[in-house]
């Protein structure tokens, strides 16, 4: 059985031995070297571009900028962003290009021998700018009188995109309260911080076409912004992932793919043929590129006196920064999840994406539910305070079930397995009990702190997550299997499986050679793979919104059957391809919300122990049980991998991943300044714990589970602090020194 | 950018002389990482290891004396220094991790002058004194003197700190130093606290040594904390003096990884806790008996 099983992984000898190639590796000793000017300026309109001493510094091959580029704007869901700001307008597009939104806008793009002589003649180049004010944040950004940030888009104000819920009557759920508990949340950025920095390199291929060799998440979708951007027909283009060094979300929109093809294709016009190379630093990715969203949520919510919920009043403000990137589908994902996995009879839900001149908000692992499940866990938990319920027996009486309608007033999906999530969590995080109380721990020293400064606590949380595009997104995946054999012979002894889908280290291409091996009843070893090049690979969408699994999975089992039925038909090589479509979605009726808003869901619960030092306003996570339905573990092992590292993900960004933002731009853009988790810093004991409730409509039953670690970890690490201190954190990273702060200010233990 | 090696006290303050220009260094983790963040080249760069009194360690000659250029890991590894001086051996074991541990020094980490070194609170609340040779001779100074600001210190042009000198502890002695940063390791103090205790033997404190670090521009003792100490028992009282008084020395500034109001209530903690965890030492300490100097 290959499914169900853990392999070992594909890709593991060449990661282990050092020979597997990422895109940094792939840049051969006589490429030409890229640099990426950013303008520098959070918000300024360009009155003059100089790049005349740029050009004749020694070493200086060329020097691109705006006039360059086709079609001088790009975007992933929504064009918004010059490709390079510029003076002088190109291309069509209305989005005005001569202003900087953002300190990493792309001013030029050098092309040297060497990265000496690229860093001179950026240096070189000589800009003027007319600062314009500087919208720091979303409040400013929404002050009267603030300027346009894309007074293209006709609103006349930077709250760019605008969701609702209206569901029920709100009066009437106010009216059986028993209990209101109301707050601001204040959430924060965080960084992807992959172990490796945008780099690519971009050449003509054998057959002409503009070839980029980089990391990210969705080939075929980089292919259509290069494509569009040069102005070109997508078949002119090619797209191939070498190996990625972890993704995230981070590498959902694009960093250097248009600027590196735009720079091989020019050269190439001029009969320069060598390959252009650029490896960003640590710095000029945590400035370069999106994050997840900071933003602020304002949540009303009441339940009656046996806990069921009986209204929830919610509005979100997200910082999108200078460009939408992803943030309008975001927005939809934190917009749906505001009201948690519960049911809610009477729901008034607003969401709003609002442009500032900040860093981008973009994909994350979790894409808007983190933030939101933040906001419905606490508000949750505070019900159940309010209310003297137990945490887990109040979410018993308002999960989602089969055949609940959800909050945008259509049936959930069949496969509502989110009470057995919570049971399952529950169960085991009761065995054994919690540590004794006054255990010391040192998080920073090799002495124990004063015993008597210690508190511990418990927390839960719970959420549900869609797996794949929503909100009517024409989702697809295809795959392609070809089978080998002789005429005679009654089973194939090997194939070639083509996808497109990125492997950005979860192990996916593992997992599609096991789906594949499944499908066709042959041995692993007999499946070749040939990923992630879209000269060979149909597309496959992106590997993001937990999704990958599940759609190769269904896409690979379709091909695996056409396949087989050209082997029965006589065809050597038998070739099957298939382009699997998943049940419609539809978007949000912009009034009331209803729709049918995802086909599939994963289900996650977690329970959390720490202590917490009252003298220094450390915490600790001693423990914490993370239940995932994953429907069928197609690789356990792997499974585990992503729970894993989920948490440790989740437990910097609620522990002390703080990037600074000042006046729009990034103060922090180093690792030694913002602190990811080290090895001695996540929770104590991890015990990823795994159902397999089937999806009826996912590939053996498997459900997507890559973003739930990361949903519920702040709700629980809170609800926990709150058990040991009495103290609601409505906001974090929840540093040592905001704890502290927090601690005094409120009097607290 | 020259590299010169030289093996004698003598050969380093000829060569430094030649060459004013140049810059010494240990381990070079500091100078490695500032070169590489843009600090201009210096126009030599005199490495001290091979200077054998820089990297030995004895306790002959009635008190410990330390190679200004020895590894921090050589120092966590010596028991005998551990077991007379477990805090100023932790708080050289705080630096960075076991990598840096291995080219890290106690000269490096004094005179690259941070106002957040780990070992300097240790070194002062132990009394250490460091043993400077330059074109005039040799000198001895006490450590708690050498640093003068952030990034400076009272060498003069051609000077360098060749060795530490370290009394051996009298009876009844504890040390300790406890920091704080966010993570784990691999992090800037945001505030740490070495102490030394002696106690009577009625168990009251007969001497008192409180030094902070990374709360004011270079580490500092606090003898308002050392006076509310001696003479008297370690109670509520005391420790409660202590830490305010702790909190009141300090001048910190405000940055990415902490307040000035967090640095402040903090170094009064771990102050507290760092005079609690010393005297549990000394009471514990079998120092005197076998391990005096005028006993050995
Ligand atoms: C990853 C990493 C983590 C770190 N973590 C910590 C930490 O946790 N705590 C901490 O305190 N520090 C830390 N540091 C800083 C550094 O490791 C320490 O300050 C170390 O003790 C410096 O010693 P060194 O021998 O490497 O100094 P060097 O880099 O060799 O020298 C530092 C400075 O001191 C001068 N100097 C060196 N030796 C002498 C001498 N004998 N006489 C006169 N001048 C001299 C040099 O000219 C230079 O200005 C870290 C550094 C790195 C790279």
């Amino acid at each position: 059985m290959s499914v169900g099983g853990t392999p070992r992984r594909i890709d593991s000898e060449g990661k282990v031995t050092g020979v597997t190639e990422y895109p940094a590796d792939r840049i051969p000793p006589d490429a030409l070297v890229a640099k990426v000017v950013f303008t520098n300026q959070a918000h300024a309109r360009l009155t003059s571009l100089d790049v005349r001493a740029a050009e004749v510094t020694p070493g200086v091959v060329a020097v691109f900028t705006a006039p360059d580029v086709p079609v001088n704007v790009y975007g992933l869901t929504l064009p918004d962003q010059p490709v390079f700001v510029g003076t002088s307008h190109t291309g069509r597009t209305d989005v005005p290009c001569d202003v900087s939104r953002w300190e990493a806008d792309h001013l030029a793009l050098v092309v040297a021998e060497t990265a000496h002589a690229a860093d001179q003649a950026a240096a070189a180049i000589v800009a003027t700018w007319e600062p314009l004010p500087v919208l720091g944040d979303i409040d400013e950004a929404m002050a009267p009188g603030a300027p346009l940030l894309h007074p293209e888009n006709g609103l006349g104000h930077n709250v760019y995109t605008t969701y609702n819920i209206r569901k029920g009557d709100m009066a009437a759920g106010w009216a059986a309260a028993a209990a209101v508990v109301e707050a601001t949340y204040e959430v924060p950025y965080q960084e992807h911080a992959y172990l490796q920095p945008e780099a690519g390199m971009a050449y003509i291929d054998d057959h002409g076409r503009v070839t980029v060799e980089i990391a990210g998440q969705w080939t075929h979708e980089d292919r259509e912004q290069i494509a569009h951007a040069l102005d070109l027909p997508e078949d002119e283009i090619r797209v191939i992932y070498p190996a990625i060094g972890g993704a995230f979300g981070g590498r959902e929109d694009t960093s250097l793919q248009i600027v590196l093809a735009l720079a091989a294709w020019r050269l190439h016009q001029r009969g320069e043929h060598r390959p252009v190379g650029c490896v960003w630093s640590r710095e000029e990715s945590i400035v370069g590129h999106h994050k997840r969203h900071r933003g602020r949520i304002q949540a009303r919510w009441g339940a009656d006196a046996e806990g069921r919920i009986t209204a929830v009043e919610s509005e979100a403000w997200l910082d999108a920064g200078g460009y939408n990137y992803t943030s309008n589908k975001v927005l939809g994902n934190l917009h749906l999840g505001q009201g948690g996995p519960y049911e809610v009879p009477n729901a008034q839900v607003t969401s709003h994406a609002v442009y500032t001149n900040a860093v981008p908000g973009g994909a994350f692992r979790g894409f808007g539910g983190p933030q939101s499940a933040y906001v419905a866990e606490c508000q949750m938990n505070k019900l159940a305070e309010a209310l003297g319920l137990d945490p887990v027996e109040i979410r018993r009486r308002n999960v989602l079930r089969d055949g609940s309608i959800g909050i945008t007033q259509t049936p959930m999906p069949d496969g509502v397995t989110i009470a057995q999530v919570v049971e399952a969590c529950a169960a085991a995080a009761s065995t054994p009990p919690p540590a004794s109380p006054s255990e010391p721990f040192t998080p920073f020293a090799t002495l124990g702190p004063a015993a008597g400064d210690l508190r511990r606590g418990r927390g839960f949380a719970c959420a549900f997550k869609n797996v794949g595009f929503s909100f009517g997104f024409p989702e697809r995946c295809e795959a392609e299997i070809v089978l080998h054999g002789a005429v005679g012979d009654d089973a194939p002894h090997g194939a070639d499986l083509f996808h497109a889908g990125a492997d950005v280290g979860q192990g996916a291409h593992t997992v599609f050679t096991q789906m594949a091996a499944e499908a066709l009843g042959l041995p692993i070893e007999r499946v070749h793979g040939h990923f992630s090049d879209t000269a060979i690979t149909g597309d496959s969408g992106s590997a993001s919104a937990s999704r990958l699994t599940w759609m190769a999975g269904n896409a690979i089992l379709g091909a695996a059957e056409e396949a087989d039925k050209a082997w029965r038909n006589g065809d050597r090589p038998a070739v099957g391809k298939f382009r699997y479509v998943p049940p419609p979605t539809e978007a949000l009726d912009p009034e009331t919300g209803v729709c049918t808003p995802n086909f599939s869901y994963g289900y996650v619960a977690q329970a959390v122990e720490l202590t917490v030092d009252t003298g220094t306003g450390h915490i600790r996570v001693d423990r914490v049980v993370s239940t995932h339905d994953v429907g069928r573990a197609i690789n356990p092992d792997l499974v585990v991998a992503q729970i894993e590292g989920g948490v440790v993900q989740a437990h910097g960004y609620v522990l002390s991943e703080d990037l600074q933002v000042r006046d729009a731009r990034i103060q922090t853009p180093r690792l030694s300044t913002y602190l990811i988790p080290g090895i001695g810093d996540g929770p104590t004991v991890i015990e990823p714990l795994i159902l397999e409730l089937a999806d009826p409509i996912g590939p053996w039953g498997a459900r997507g589970m890559a973003e739930m670690p990361m949903m519920t970890y702040a709700p629980a690490v809170v609800a926990a602090l709150h058990d040991a201190t009495g103290v609601w954190f409505d906001a974090f990273p929840l540093t040592p020194s905001r704890v502290l702060a927090r601690l005094n200010e409120s009097g607290r233990p | 950018m020259k590299y010169l090696a030289p093996k004698t006290v003598e050969e380093a303050t000829t060569l430094l002389a030649e060459h004013p220009g140049a810059t010494v260094f240990a381990g070079a983790t500091d100078v490695i990482p500032q070169l590489k963040a843009g600090r201009p080249e210096p126009e030599a760069l005199v490495d001290l290891k091979k200077i054998s009194q820089a990297v030995s360690v004895s306790d002959e000659g009635g008190h410990w004396s330390i190679g200004a250029a020895t590894a921090t890991a050589k120092l966590t590894g010596n028991k005998a220094l551990a077991a007379e001086f477990p805090g100023l051996v932790e708080a050289a074991g705080l630096i960075g991790s076991d990598q840096v541990q291995s080219r890290a020094t106690l000269g490096g980490n004094l005179c690259n002058a941070s106002p957040a070194a780990d070992s300097v609170p240790a070194m002062i609340a132990n009394g250490m004194r460091a043993v400077i040779a330059g074109p005039g001779g040799t000198r001895t100074v006490a450590v708690e003197d050498i640093p003068t600001g952030p990034g400076s210190t009272q060498l003069q042009p051609g000077e360098f700190v060749v060795s530490f000198e370290l009394d051996h502890a009298p009876a009844r002695t504890g040390d300790a130093y406890l920091r704080l940063i966010p993570r784990t390791e691999m992090d800037i103090a945001v505030v740490g606290a070495g102490v030394r205790i002696t106690l009577d033997d009625a168990g009251n404190v007969a001497s008192a040594t409180v030094a902070i670090g990374a709360v004011a521009p270079t580490a500092r003792r606090v003898p308002a904390a050392e006076e509310a100490l001696v003479g008297n028992p370690i109670n509520d009282t005391t420790l409660a003096a202590v830490a305010e008084a702790a909190s009141a020395a300090c001048n910190p500034i405000d940055d990415k990884r902490g307040t000035i109001a967090y640095r402040r209530q903090v170094a009064g903690v771990l102050a507290r806790r760092a005079v609690v965890a010393a005297a549990e030492r000394a009471a514990a300490s079998t120092n005197g008996a076998s391990n005096n100097g005028e006993t050995r």
